[in-house]
């Protein structure tokens, strides 16, 4: 499997990554992981009744993204992987899937967060998990939508 | 890259263009026209005109209407008339508008009329009907 692209972006499947993320970075899959929302039937229903034309999506535990990264079967994925939160993507890379490069999309804000873009809003279970992903050496830019500037995510969090 | 032009009655061209920022970012070569009421054909004719003077659209240019006949397509025909390189979609909606600039780099004129038209339509679908034909896929 070929990794296209991963997106923390807490709408998952949305206008913006159903229609320009997709086209720009090329994937042919859309594997969005989240224990939470696999668990959640309706949600996976409505999710999956919006990934683009020709586009195959899957809404997948932890667990079953990491067991198919390593499966043969799927070697012509080109995936856009999705996250809801930075920490599952911990999991996932811990896992053994091998992550470049993590794009922040999207993380409302909710009550005890902190706003460091007018998009993304993290806590500190957040702050602690994109600390693990950055000394792993993985890039952490924040960017909306594909034309905007990348803005690296940590410079946003060391006083966090 | 080829110009985008959005004519509409009254202020629906400038506010579609204010909602595709919100899913693509920051529009480039684009620019809104709107027809308020009072105003003549010939009038709109010289706003598409002064429109065009704002952009590059020495690729080509796509006009992107709402209805099919209505005044900002007869006045963009007008225009369309005397050139090789503009052509006139009508039926726009937001889809429409993300679909183009999404591909419009990638594409010449014809291509990306056909994919205006195609985006327009094919985004078009009824929940119910979709939730009923829809088939889950395991990994």
């Amino acid at each position: 499997m070929e990794i296209s692209f991963v997106r923390i972006d807490d709408r998952l499947i949305h206008g913006q990554v159903a229609t320009v993320w997709v086209k720009e970075t090329k994937c042919n899959k859309i594997i969005a992981v989240s224990d939470e929302v696999a668990a959640d039937t309706l949600r996976k229903t409505l999710l999956l009744q919006v990934s683009p034309p020709g586009i195959k999506a899957y809404v997948v535990t932890i667990d079953k993204a990491i067991e198919a990264y390593n499966n043969p079967k799927y070697a012509d994925f080109k995936t856009l992987f999705l996250f809801t939160n930075p920490t599952d993507v911990v999991r996932v890379v811990e896992g053994g899937v091998p992550f470049k490069s993590v794009n922040v999309g999207g993380m409302c804000y909710k009550e005890g967060k902190t706003q460091i873009t007018g998009a993304v809003s993290v806590d500190k279970q957040d702050v602690e998990a994109f600390r693990k992903l950055h000394e792993k050496g993985i890039e952490l830019e924040i960017r909306k939508v594909a034309s905007d500037p990348k803005v690296n995510l940590m410079s946003k969090i060391q006083d966090l | 890259m080829i110009a985008v032009i959005v004519g509409t009655h009254g202020k629906f061209s400038e506010e579609l263009l204010r909602s595709t920022s919100m899913v693509y970012g920051q529009l480039e070569n684009v620019a809104g026209v709107t027809f308020e009421p009072g105003e003549s054909v010939s009038g709109l004719v010289d706003k598409f005109k002064a429109a065009l003077e704002t952009l590059d659209w020495s690729d080509g240019a796509i006009f992107l209407v709402d209805l099919f006949g209505g005044s900002p397509y007869n006045a963009a025909s007008r225009i369309a008339a005397g050139y090789e390189n503009i052509d006139i979609v009508s039926g726009v909606n937001l889809p429409m508008v993300v679909d183009v600039l999404v591909n419009r780099s990638s594409e010449h004129l014809e291509g990306l009329a056909q994919l205006a038209i195609s985006a327009g339509r094919d985004s078009m679908k009824s929940f119910r009907s979709i939730r009923e034909s829809q088939a889950e896929e395991e990994l």
